[in-house]
């Protein structure tokens, strides 16, 4: 098979270029796409200011795109879709980032908790919300997380991708392997994990890495987005170094990989069909990408520099994903 | 019930303990063998920047616990690496001996800033007759769910007709009260089932009724089955002013059940209470029931949380 090919479109949303809300101050992180008749919501995470010891919060909202023009922007979201969680629970710093999926007459969310930790920066658990108001807005399932850690997923159990397949839930996702000090600071190493469910609520793990790494032993691999077409399920996903990877040269790349059962995978990058761009907005790294189908095209959104502090943009496909 | 205090065994300053621990030697929990006992309780050293880690240690003790055999001289289990549950202590270690293997499920803890601390439970296995375990995995075995949300931990597990048991804590809330400094705790009894021991479902309640009040924090479940029933001991306190105030402090309670699903908590028909003027006159916590040459013993914690070391109860019924 030969490579996809992605025309880059350009970024659709910054949230420095509108006047919105205190909690979407910055950053435009893992775009998760709901279709409705004449707009698409695009649910991302944003942070307000850090504060006064430079510390960030993340919240989730999102913005509705003029279906037959995805850069026309006609609305965003006045309220964070998630509050924080209480004092001590898995979400009290963060929902970061989130996934969502129709089910019946409500809107599940799949998002990433974050709680902070002493002795190294931060840990994540997923936690799940239910709308009944079309997504506007989520209430939590429950204190804790949905999928938590476990004997082989120590921690940083986040970048939650919630699908359903032949009736069942699928739960694509990241988890902790080891925590590297690199110059003083702790630094996760993750791999992509799935889990699937009847209910959506007790999950089953599937208990392996599905992708195999490639940079070196330690690569750290995130944001695992399935997409199934022409019989064969599609992963898209990014990946990077372990160290010193907030610059272009070990940054975030996206990769690829197929399955025909969604627990063999056969990575291989160099199908991806998408890149760094020589200038610009997504010209060090990119990241979390997001594929779905509108209007007989496929498109991806995807993040650019500084893992989307500047916003998410736009490709479509050239054909389809086969 | 009635018990007879046999008092202090063990007052952990007055040995030498593995890495470098000094004070401290809680919730004991036994390993009975055929010449000794052996029993397990954590005790502290303080890290660089003076803040407690829990380590594991042992000692070997005649089966009429009067004479002290040996002290564990090296580490029993590593705490966990980097990031880890239990990077910061292991506080329990219980123990179940499992066939021909001896388990332990670990209480991991590490450190959180704005509540101080979180756990999930461990599994080791020990191949040398339990001087020293070894993780079943970097992750827990137990831990945080929907509707348990955080401070999984104490598990004591045994297996009765096929089914293990694990009966454990959950943390409900942690309360910013303002006259505290830092958050508190208030965390419950609940129950799990497992074929195989490491795979569990929580049956997802809370099994022991409160007594003192809805911010009671319940702790540290033992069971033991004799008489056709089995008989649960545990302990219990306030959720605040419990470490200074001796009326908030722990006591040990008591519920009994026929059929391991349904507990009747009757605190009046424990048979044991603090003491007056002794090393357990301010709290009693950390009960370990267990039973040794056809009798039934109790080992616990006095004052200040087991500082100063454990002390044993007989059951004269």
């Amino acid at each position: 098979m030969n490579t996809f090919k992605w025309k880059k479109l350009g970024r659709v949303f910054n949230p420095a270029d509108v006047n919105g809300p205190d909690w979407m101050n910055e950053f435009a992180q893992a775009p998760s796409v709901l279709v409705f008749d004449k707009f698409i919501r695009v649910y991302f995470s944003c942070r307000p200011q850090p504060d006064a010891n430079g510390q960030y919060v993340s919240y989730s909202g999102f913005v509705d795109l003029n279906r037959t023009n995805l850069f026309d922007i006609i609305n965003i979201s006045k309220n964070p879709i998630l509050p924080l969680g209480n004092l001590g629970t898995f979400d009290e710093f963060g929902t970061y980032p989130a996934s969502v999926m129709r089910s019946g007459n409500k809107v599940l969310v799949y998002y990433g908790g974050w709680t902070r930790c002493e002795s190294v920066p931060f840990n994540v658990a997923i936690g799940l919300g239910i709308s009944n108001n079309d997504g506007e807005s989520f209430e939590k399932s429950g204190d804790g997380p949905i999928l938590s850690y476990s004997m082989n997923e120590p921690f940083v159990l986040s970048g939650p991708k919630i699908r359903m397949y032949n009736n069942l839930y699928y739960l694509f996702y990241i988890a902790g392997r080891k925590w590297i000090v690199s110059n003083g600071r702790p630094e996760p190493v993750y791999k992509i994990r799935m889990a699937s469910s009847q209910d959506g609520i007790n999950w089953t793990k599937a208990d392996k890495d599905l992708i195999e790494s490639k940079l070196e032993a330690d690569e750290a691999q995130a944001s695992p987005d399935v997409f199934f077409s022409e019989g064969k399920y599609h992963m898209f996903f990014s990946y990077r170094y372990s160290a010193n990877y907030r610059g272009k040269e070990k940054g975030y790349r996206i990769g690829y990989a197929s399955s025909t059962d969604m627990v063999n995978w056969t990575r291989d990058d160099s199908k991806a069909g998408i890149d760094i761009s020589e200038e610009g907005w997504d010209s060090e790294m990119i990241s979390y990408p997001h594929v779905f189908e509108l209007d007989n095209k496929t498109y991806m959104f995807y993040l650019g520099n500084q893992v989307g502090r500047h916003g998410f943009g736009l490709a479509q496909l050239e054909g389809i994903l086969k | 019930m009635k018990w007879k205090k046999l008092g202090k065994i063990f007052d952990p300053t007055k040995y030498k303990l593995s890495n470098d621990c000094v004070e401290f030697a809680q919730s004991p929990q036994t390993l009975v063998l055929d010449d000794f006992v052996r029993i397990y309780f954590s005790t502290r050293k303080k890290d660089a920047n003076g803040k407690y880690l829990s380590h594991i240690s042992f000692i070997d003790i005649d089966k009429i616990f009067n004479k002290i055999i040996r002290v564990s001289e090296k580490t029993v289990i590593e705490l966990g690496e980097l990031g880890c549950f239990d990077e910061h202590g292991i506080f329990p270690m219980h123990i179940l001996k499992d066939g021909d293997k001896i388990l332990a499920y670990t209480c991991g803890w590490y450190r959180k800033t704005s509540v101080s601390v979180e756990t999930s439970v461990g599994l080791a296995v020990s191949l040398d007759g339990g001087i020293t375990f070894k993780k079943q995995g970097a992750g827990p075995i137990l831990t945080s769910s929907l509707h348990e949300p955080f401070l999984v931990g104490d598990a004591f597990v045994r297996q009765y007709e096929n089914t293990y048991h694990m009966w454990y804590i959950y943390g409900t809330h942690w309360l910013n009260l303002p006259e505290d400094t830092t958050p508190a705790r208030v965390y419950k009894i609940g129950h799990a089932t497992s074929d195989d021991g490491i795979s569990w479902i929580k049956e997802g309640k809370q099994i022991i009724t409160d007594k003192l009040n809805a911010q009671e924090c319940q702790a540290l479940p033992t069971v033991i089955m004799f008489d056709d029933v089995y008989h649960m001991f545990f302990c219990y306190r306030q959720a605040t002013g419990f470490r200074k105030n001796k009326d908030r402090g722990y006591r040990i309670g008591y519920a009994f059940s026929k059929d391991l699903i349904s507990w009747t908590r009757d605190d009046s028909n424990v048979g044991i209470d603090i003491s007056e003027n002794d090393w357990d006159s301010d709290m009693m916590c950390y009960p370990h029931v267990f039973s040794c040459d056809g009798k039934v013993y109790m080992l616990y914690n006095g004052n200040e949380f087991g500082r100063l070391g454990f002390g044993l109860a007989v059951l004269e019924k």
